[in-house]
């Protein structure tokens, strides 16, 4: 019974945190999928297409963890500067819903932008039903990550203005997924390839590119891949979770 | 049991840069089915002790029942009972007031149908039915208040807890919500309120407190507050009159003057006094205000 009420509480809370943009601010998804495609277009005229397709599987990434780290932060303190989030606590609602749904809500915007990107990706033959799968799961696993980074600056910050952390959320934006190997492979690092591993974004990435065959990878460095991104995600939530307080002391 | 909410000697300190006391030991309880209000000035406490019955704050020492529950240890089972509507509450600009109220409800565990009876009941009755589909940007600051106290109306909870609700409404909306806080009382509902505005004070409640510095300086209905001065009637006396004194304590407010006497004989003789020297003068009963005024700091103390 507890279950079910967290769960829908938690379909409840995305729900008004996405439904009235789907409905009343259609431009929030256009931009969502600009965001994604503005790389793209620098690639196809200085590359000539050639990484055309490697900036589409950074497309998708953004799509999921750009939005996701905004929101951790930019919701979180929204909803404390409106104080929602006090009636909220008030509520018989759990907070693991409202976590959950805050973080649901960007990844329901994020759909339309996703799915036009993966219909690109699979005309140009790359996305084999195999590898959509293992997308799917990485994307899931990249956008747990970035949300609970989000969590964690909104949570650790939490006396910081609003300014602060829309600022940040935008720079974290950027710096996590147009700086790092999201949008071109890994391999034009060189040695320093291996930061991609750490980088959740990056990780993402290398492992979509590693199921679509273009960056093959070891079974033994996919596993570790999956590895350092599981525990990444998890060190993240730990640290949120160590600091965060539903109810003030 | 017939309390609400019942506080044991409730304690809360902030250690920010400064160590505060915002409450030393508060005592309050609060009848089923009845109207509270928490009466005091900015930083009297109020919102503290409101913050820690809606189990959104620890206290630092003491605790609090809320419906026999304790708000430190049974904070989920409190929950259960109760909907908050903070101060200076705001809006998601791209809601409505029926999605407010709705996805409240629901949020509450309350089925689609139940919800929809209640999220419409809610609106109604704090005026916003007509707006109902509106998003919030476009609605003014009174009607967004509403829409927020649609929202916890629409809870259907046993306690609700209104933290300075009617703050930058007009008199209309104003008494629109009262209108409302009332009837839910009527239904058998428990409310606590708190407020710097005497006027709201007098019109809604049951009983009141009156809170200063962290600590309760007054309780009861509100003919038991204001027994608690001896003075019962006021006379405003308008131009220079040098022995107001000898009749009452006197509170200047510039050019006009406040004169607080024991009987009505007295005010009456100091009308006609005032009268044969032509000057302005108008007698009442003490308000809520004059003895708040009293009780916290002293009449003279707005003197310049």
């Amino acid at each position: 019974m507890a279950i079910t009420k967290t769960l829908k509480d938690t379909l409840i809370i995305a729900w008004i945190k996405s439904y009235p943009d789907f409905r009343r601010n259609p431009l929030m998804l256009l931009l969502i999928a600009m965001i994604g495609s503005i790389p793209l277009f620098f690639m196809l005229i200085f590359s000539g297409g050639g990484m055309l397709i490697h900036g589409l599987i950074g497309a998708m990434v953004s799509s999921v963890t750009f939005i996701g780290v905004m929101a951790g932060i930019q919701d979180i303190s929204w909803d404390r500067y409106v104080k929602i989030r006090e009636m909220i606590v008030a509520m018989p609602v759990r907070p693991v819903s409202y976590a959950l749904g805050i973080a649901l809500a960007p990844l329901m915007l994020s759909v339309p932008s996703l799915v036009f990107f993966g219909a690109l990706a699979a005309s140009w033959g790359v996305m084999t039903s195999t590898a959509t799968l293992w997308t799917v799961l990485a994307l899931i696993i990249g956008w747990a990550a970035m949300s609970a980074i989000g969590f964690m600056i909104s949570t650790y910050l939490f006396k910081a203005s609003m300014m602060v952390l829309n600022n940040l959320s935008n720079l974290l934006g950027i710096g996590l997924i147009f700086i790092p190997p999201v949008y071109y492979p890994e391999t034009m690092l060189g040695s320093f390839s291996w930061i991609s591993v750490i980088i959740p974004t990056s990780n993402v990435a290398g492992l979509i590119r590693a199921y679509t065959g273009l960056m093959p990878l070891s079974t033994e460095t996919i596993i570790i891949r999956w590895v350092i991104l599981i525990v990444t995600t998890m060190v993240f939530v730990v640290l949120t979770s160590l600091k965060a307080r539903w109810r003030e002391t | 049991m017939d309390q609400a909410v019942k506080s044991n000697k409730l304690v809360k300190t902030y250690h920010s840069k400064d160590v505060v006391e915002a409450l030393k030991g508060v005592n309050i309880s609060i009848d089923k089915g009845e109207l509270y209000t928490l009466l005091g000035p900015n930083g009297a406490g109020k919102t503290t002790f409101l913050r820690i019955i809606s189990t959104q704050l620890m206290p630092t020492g003491g605790d609090a029942e809320v419906f026999g529950y304790s708000v430190v240890n049974e904070a989920e089972e409190v929950r259960n009972h109760i909907s908050v509507v903070p101060q200076d509450v705001a809006t998601y600009n791209n809601f409505t007031p029926w999605e407010y109220a709705y996805y409240f409800a629901r949020l509450r565990g309350m089925p689609k149908p139940i919800a929809k009876q209640t999220a419409e009941k809610a609106l109604n009755s704090v005026d916003l039915w007509e707006l109902k589909n509106r998003m919030c940007q476009t609605l003014s600051g009174g009607e967004r208040k509403r829409a927020i106290i649609a929202s916890a109306l629409s809870s259907d909870a046993d306690l609700l807890m209104l933290d300075e609700p009617t703050s930058g409404l007009d008199a209309l909306a104003r008494r629109n919500v009262w209108a409302a806080l009332r009837d839910m009382v009527k239904e058998g509902k428990t409310i606590l309120l708190t407020t710097h505005m005497m006027e709201e004070a007098e019109m809604v409640s049951d009983k009141l407190a009156i809170i200063n510095k962290g600590e309760v300086t007054a309780n009861g209905r509100l003919d038991e507050i204001k027994a608690l001065i001896q003075e019962k009637y006021r006379v405003v006396v308008e131009g220079k009159f040098e022995k107001l004194s000898d009749y009452g304590e006197v509170a200047k407010l510039g050019d006009r003057n406040i004169v607080y006497v024991k009987t009505q004989n007295e005010a009456l003789e100091l009308l006609r006094t005032t009268l044969k020297m032509n000057l302005r003068a108008e007698a009442s009963p003490v308000t809520l205000e004059d003895v708040f005024v009293k009780l916290i700091g002293g009449i003279n103390n707005g003197n310049h």
